[in-house]
């Protein structure tokens, strides 16, 4: 029996509020550390215990919250978020590691807001409720709020932190009325009591119109956060007024969660409307890409490089998304984890290689340190080329998968990702090779790595290399979830072949063409079929019918399932339990859609 | 087998581990050791693995193992597993037995060198990742072996890494060997999409049965994978970071820019000969290329004045050969003639070295001249070398050279051009490669030389780059401040010695009309090939004539203009400036991708930077989103003013429109 998530979700949060109220400055460094290492040990403890082939949530607490609105206090982990989960505690505890070798002004106040972020970040990812996630997502803003506005460089922080509050904000409300919106409309168009959990709301699918503009909100509000083109302009100054540590965590996970609320929220709940934006959203992937490539080999920031870079990964990961098929989706989990575990050892990087360039975090005003620091040399080379997603990286993995799904639904877009690859090769290099190589810069002092660095940057390091060595960790795990969640959407952008093209099996007690993939149905309706397409009907009214069993829906085109619906149109032949053309009075083949005689329906080939 | 064929690639990253671990805990010799006996290692487990699987049935002799699931998933089954049959094991000895010899000239070569351990780390690092290319069962393992090799390349050229020059050869090398891995990326999508596997085995079951009606696809897939060997073998247009990357040290050059990695590309093309042989136009696309470079790289060879440099493109050209073979069918060819240049041009670069070092590190051919009495073992090695480049009897080059244009005029139709191609290629191969010998050893001695012919070696007071003329020190990062020659470095001679021996008898594996050693040992790989080749007895005689008449002239005319009457390329030069300038300008290929690839990204990229993220971004968006906040904000505080009045009237406003509402919606 696995410890409730509550308690993973609570612990940094509780430790940050026990740091605040017990005197003594050490204490809140102390607890802070105890804190997300306790939340690491139990992500670990997740991640072993996950049963990868068991179907949906796994580890759920489900209590009501607030009955009369249908909230629910809903956690749970599945495929999707279990490593991203793995990966929050993993950064917040290199961070808060890493903090705690530096001092800081209001020390208390400083890990307590990095425990409240921890807690908002997990809660985001927990949540399987609506609400719920639209509370945490928001209240992440709070804690990096004062983190930059208090911790950053004095003369720029305040405008920074403006901007990107701002820019959040208007995502923020834009998300609040568009997840409201899904509740309500959902609740009215089904005549269903309002529910805001997440397996709710995926069983009724809104019209498609409604659908449309509240994709759009909750898109916006995502895009903002990953952050993509062209809503990243509170990222060049939010990245250079945030203190390193809480930058390694800001870039390394929140952008992730972005992400995840895509693969969450919008393809499974919006699926007509993910597809129907495909190709924008591929598009705006791709421009993110290659803008995020071109500005990260011109500016000379080291923080900014690694920015720009992240812009260009996130639209790696926003590809894979929106390639809606299991490769693309796969990958982009994936390289959600990669990223964070490469981008936060390169800030600690930054944070290195600057002390040893008179303070300056300009690439012009490095050079050489590799001379005396061959640990940090070999160090900064797994991370870039982790970073550059080189072969044997698992980072090449995840961008293996994403542009292969990429590949696979638009051609054109996944050539021109690559070119993204080819500058990855060259920023990251860049920024290598002008830090660590050439001439020794003029302030230059090289030293090598202190015993307390190499303490927060070897394990993370080493994660790199254990992943690379075995990815199917992350891949194996998530596979189901992940497929389960993109289904609905990918079956409307790429339906699957007719279903004459399948060989169907027929089920020989009740005369039923029975979809391999499915449990057998115990009920044993019929299935209408539409006479003029030969495809069972859709008696939900231009929606995909639902599996009562497992809650999934089903692909029409191969006519897995069944809905008992007396009210259909098509007449059923009693015999074959197959429906009746009405001009010929024969039964109808599921497989052919023509009308055939029963008896040679029988003798359909059987894999 | 098992066991043997794993250890191959298990002690070289061994190897490379335990010097990166230890480094400075023991001493720098101990790493030179430690690199070359794990590459022994690797070489007598190749050795065992060979004999092992030559005792199986011939038609099992293609044996997979795997270690476990690396990527299994959505469609892909990418696994860690290695494909041992005689083409791998032929690769896998060729390139275990050179890395070691290279290893063990090396622990003499860099013995200054402030980065000594670090060297042999890298230098153990890259015969893991090439024997793991070689070794791979699957495209995605190929990919990662391709890659990792790619890097250590990168690592090795900008070894050096205070060089500016270095660095940026190094990122040069890099970035195009990124493209490369990139249409191999792309091909395996292609294949994938059809074949539904990544497994080589499995792939090629499948090509006769799953890509019909899809040959487009296939054909494209193939081009692509041409871009991954291009990018790595320096084939046209993707060469040009070969020439750069002579900014390694010199048994970098030998190893990796000219026995092993960069006939990568040739390897990559016989793997895939059952894909290729369905897909003709990207093999004839494969084989003109080659043709090409060839002879491209010839002319440049003729006016490069850097010594190491001349040997670059030599390589180039004799790549160009393997490439135009194996593209055209004749695998054994292609495949033979690599494992001949594996000996006689890495024993040339060790003989390079040589001179460089008696040189105190200048490579320029201008400045050299008259070493022949001074240094009579590098004489040798480098004639027998540039015998055995040039194609004269019975050196190695001669029979696989011959054997790559047989097959080409056996196929005959357009192959007839290649043949011609060939021909002269070869008569410039043995010009360049005479002229580089003639001007190095014959002639006045230069002062370096008459120092070493009285047993001093030459040692230069400051310490400069050779590219550029800048200052350098000799610690850590640069180039060492002792230099080594064969002469006074008896490990430099065994390892030189080893490959000269090679370089002249290696051809004896395959001799026309006496035996075909090699053609049966790997004729299990190729067994399933479509393309026969049965050259006529004439036509062999023919070529074996013709080849050795074409190399004894190439000397000749190397030996009348730079040795006989050493005048006469002023006058060339003089009369043809043109042709100087477009070879010397090495055809301009780097002008030509400067202009296409690297300034419009660099446009971009002071676009971006300058004007749209100032004016657009941070102008507009923010200056609108903000602005929008202020004057909503404004337009609250005009609203709240106090009037009771206007409070009146906002209130009426508001029931009209709520009223209106409710009318229209009712």
């Amino acid at each position: 029996m696995n410890v409730p998530l509550s308690i993973l979700l609570w612990l940094p949060a509780s430790a940050a509020v026990l740091g605040l109220l017990i005197p003594g400055r050490a204490t809140a460094r102390m607890l802070a550390l105890l804190g997300s290492a306790g939340a690491l040990g139990l992500a670990v403890s997740y991640v072993l215990d996950f049963d990868r082939g068991a179907d949906g949530l796994q580890f759920v607490t489900d209590e009501t919250w607030i009955r009369t609105l249908g909230i629910s206090y809903k956690l749970g982990i599945d495929g999707i978020n279990l490593f991203l989960i793995l990966l929050t505690t993993i950064l917040f505890t290199a961070s808060v590691l890493w903090a705690a070798g530096q001092s800081w002004e209001r020390e208390k106040l400083f890990y307590f807001h990095m425990g409240i972020a921890q807690t908002a970040v997990l809660g985001a990812l927990l949540a399987q409720d609506l609400a719920l996630f639209v509370v945490f997502f928001d209240l992440m803003l709070i804690p990096f709020f004062f983190l930059t506005g208090m911790y950053g460089p004095a003369a720029t922080r305040i405008a920074a932190v403006t901007k990107l509050v701002i820019y959040t904000l208007v995502g923020s409300l834009l998300m609040l009325a568009a997840a409201i919106a899904t509740a309500v409309l959902a609740a009215s168009q089904n005549g269903t009591e309002l529910s805001f959990a997440f397996s709710d709301l995926q069983l009724a699918r809104l019209a498609s119109g409604s659908q449309d503009w509240i994709f759009l909100c909750f898109a916006a509000a995502f895009l903002v956060k990953m952050p993509m083109f062209p809503l990243h302009g509170w990222m060049p100054d939010g990245y250079r007024n945030m203190p390193l540590p809480v930058l390694a965590v800001f870039s390394g996970v929140l952008s992730k969660v972005a992400a995840y609320g895509f693969l969450r929220v919008c393809l499974p709940i919006f699926p007509d409307a993910s597809a129907h934006f495909q190709t924008l959203m591929l598009i705006i992937a791709l421009v993110s890409i290659l803008y995020g490539s071109v500005m990260a080999f011109t500016t000379t920031q080291t923080r900014l490089i690694l920015g720009y870079s992240s812009v260009a990964q996130l639209g790696f990961i926003t590809l894979g998304i929106f390639a809606l098929n299991e490769q693309g989706a796969q990958g982009a989990v994936l390289q959600a984890f990669n990223h964070g575990l490469v981008v936060a050892p390169a800030f600690f990087l930054v944070g290195l290689l600057a002390a040893r360039a008179g303070g300056s975090e300009d690439i012009r005003e490095m050079g050489g340190i590799a001379r005396k620091a061959p640990v940090i040399a070999v160090l900064f080379l797994i991370v870039a080329f982790a970073n550059l997603a080189m072969p044997g990286s698992a980072n090449f993995v995840g961008e293996f998968y994403i542009l292969l799904g990429v590949f696979d639904a638009k051609l054109a877009i996944a050539v021109i990702a690559f070119t993204g690859v080819a500058m990855a090769a060259v920023y990251t290099l860049r920024l290598f090779i002008r830090t660590m190589h050439n001439r020794v810069g003029p302030h230059v002092q090289s030293t090598e790595l202190t015993l307390a660095d190499a303490l927060v940057l070897v394990p993370l390091v080493l994660a790199i290399v254990a992943l690379a060595l075995y990815p199917q960790l992350v891949l194996s795990k998530g596979e189901k979830s992940i497929t389960a969640a993109i289904a609905p959407a990918r079956d409307i952008a790429d339906p699957p072949p007719p279903a004459a093209a399948l060989p169907v099996q027929i089920d020989p007690a009740t005369g039923q063409p029975v979809d391999p993939n499915l449990p057998p149905n115990p009920s044993g309706g019929a299935v209408p079929i539409d006479p003029n397409t030969g495809l069972p009907a859709d008696s939900t009214g231009g929606q995909i019918p639902i599996d009562p069993n497992t809650g999934q829906p089903i692909e029409p085109a191969t006519g897995g399932t069944v809905t008992d619906d007396p009210s259909s149109a098509a007449p059923v032949d009693p015999q074959t339990g197959l429906p009746i053309d009405p001009q010929t009075g024969l039964p109808i083949d599921p497989a052919t859609g023509q009308p055939t005689d029963p008896s040679a329906a029988q003798e359909v080939p059987t894999p | 087998m098992q066991t043997t064929a794993w250890l191959v690639l298990g002690f070289p990253l061994a190897g490379a581990i335990l010097i990166g671990l230890l480094s400075s805990r023991i001493p720098a010799k101990a790493a030179g050791y430690i690199g070359t006996a794990s590459i022994a290692g690797a070489f007598v487990s190749a050795i065992l693995t060979t004999l092992s699987l030559q005792d199986r049935e011939e038609d099992a002799r293609q044996v997979v193992f795997v270690a476990w699931d690396y990527a299994v998933s959505a469609g892909v089954d990418a696994k860690l597993s290695i494909l041992v049959d005689p083409l791998s094991m032929l690769m896998i000895l060729v390139v275990s037995g050179v890395s070691m010899l290279i290893h063990l000239y090396s622990v003499a070569y860099m013995e200054s060198d402030g980065g000594y351990r670090r060297f042999f780390a890298y230098l153990n690092f890259f015969v893991f990742s090439m024997l793991l290319l070689i070794l791979a069962a699957n495209f995605v393992l190929l990919v990662i072996g391709w890659a990792f090799v790619g890097a250590a390349s990168y690592l090795l050229i900008s070894f050096w890494y205070r060089r500016k020059t270095a660095t940026a050869a190094g990122i040069k090398a890099f970035v195009i060997n990124v493209v490369g891995d990139i249409g191999l990326v792309l091909g395996t999508y292609f294949i994938l999409k059809h074949s539904g596997t990544v497994d080589f085995l499995g792939t090629f079951d499948s090509v006769k049965t799953d890509f019909e009606g899809a040959n487009g696809d296939l054909t494209a897939g193939c081009l692509l994978l041409l871009v991954g060997a291009f990018a790595k073998s320096a084939q046209i247009p993707l060469h040009t970071w070969l020439p750069d990357a002579m900014e390694g040290p010199t048994p970098v050059s030998a190893l990796i820019h000219a026995a092993t990695m960069v006939t990568a590309g040739v390897y990559l093309i016989a793997r895939m000969y059952p894909l290729f042989e369905e897909a003709p136009s990207a093999a004839a696309v494969g084989a003109i290329i080659g043709a090409v470079t060839l002879l491209v790289a010839g002319t440049i060879g003729l006016v490069v004045t850097d010594l190491k440099r001349v040997i670059a493109y030599s390589t180039m050209s004799q790549i160009g050969y393997m490439i135009m073979g194996v593209s055209a069918g004749a695998y054994v060819a292609g495949l033979f003639h690599l494992m001949t240049h594996a000996f006689f041009k890495a024993l040339l670069f060790m003989a390079a070295g040589s001179i460089i070092g008696a040189m105190g590190g200048e490579q320029s051919l201008n400045k050299m001249g008259g070493f022949r009495k001074a240094m009579p073992f590098t004489f040798v090695c480098f004639c027998i070398g540039g015998l055995a480049l040039a194609g004269i009897p019975p050196f190695s080059g001669f029979f696989s050279k011959d054997e790559i244009l047989l097959d080409l005029g056996a196929e005959g139709g357009w192959h007839w051009a290649l043949y011609v191609a060939g021909y002269v290629g070869a008569l410039l191969t043995a010009v360049y490669t005479w002229r580089m010998i003639f001007r190095a050893f014959f002639g006045e001695a230069v002062p370096e030389a008459k120092q070493l012919e009285g047993g001093h070696l030459f040692h230069p007071t400051e310490h400069v780059n050779p590219s550029t003329g800048e200052a350098e020190d000799t610690d850590v990062g640069f180039p060492g401040p002792e230099h080594h020659v064969a002469e006074q470095a008896p490990l430099m001679k065994v390892a030189m010695g080893i490959l000269a021996f090679l370089a002249v008898v290696g051809g004896f594996l395959q001799i026309p009309f006496v035996n075909h050693w090699l053609e049966d040992f790997l004729d299990p790989t190729f067994a399933g090939s479509e393309i026969e080749i049965e050259p006529s007895d004439n036509l062999v005689i023919f070529g074996l004539v013709l080849g050795a008449a074409v190399g004894l002239l190439g000397i000749a005319i190397a030996y009348q203009l730079w040795v006989r009457k050493p005048e006469t390329p002023a006058l060339f030069l003089a009369r043809f400036k043109a042709l100087h300038t477009l070879f010397s300008r090495k055809w301009f290929f780097d002008e030509l991708i400067d202009y296409v690839v690297v300034r419009p990204f660099a446009f971009l990229g002071r676009f971006a930077q300058q004007t749209f993220e100032r004016i657009f971004v941070n102008g507009t968006l923010v200056g609108g989103s903000t602005g929008l906040v202020r004057a909503g904000s404004a337009a609250v505080r005009a609203v709240q003013s106090g009037y009771l009045r206007s409070y009146a009237a906002l209130l009426l406003a508001g029931v009209l429109v709520v009223g209106f509402y409710f009318l229209v919606a009712s």
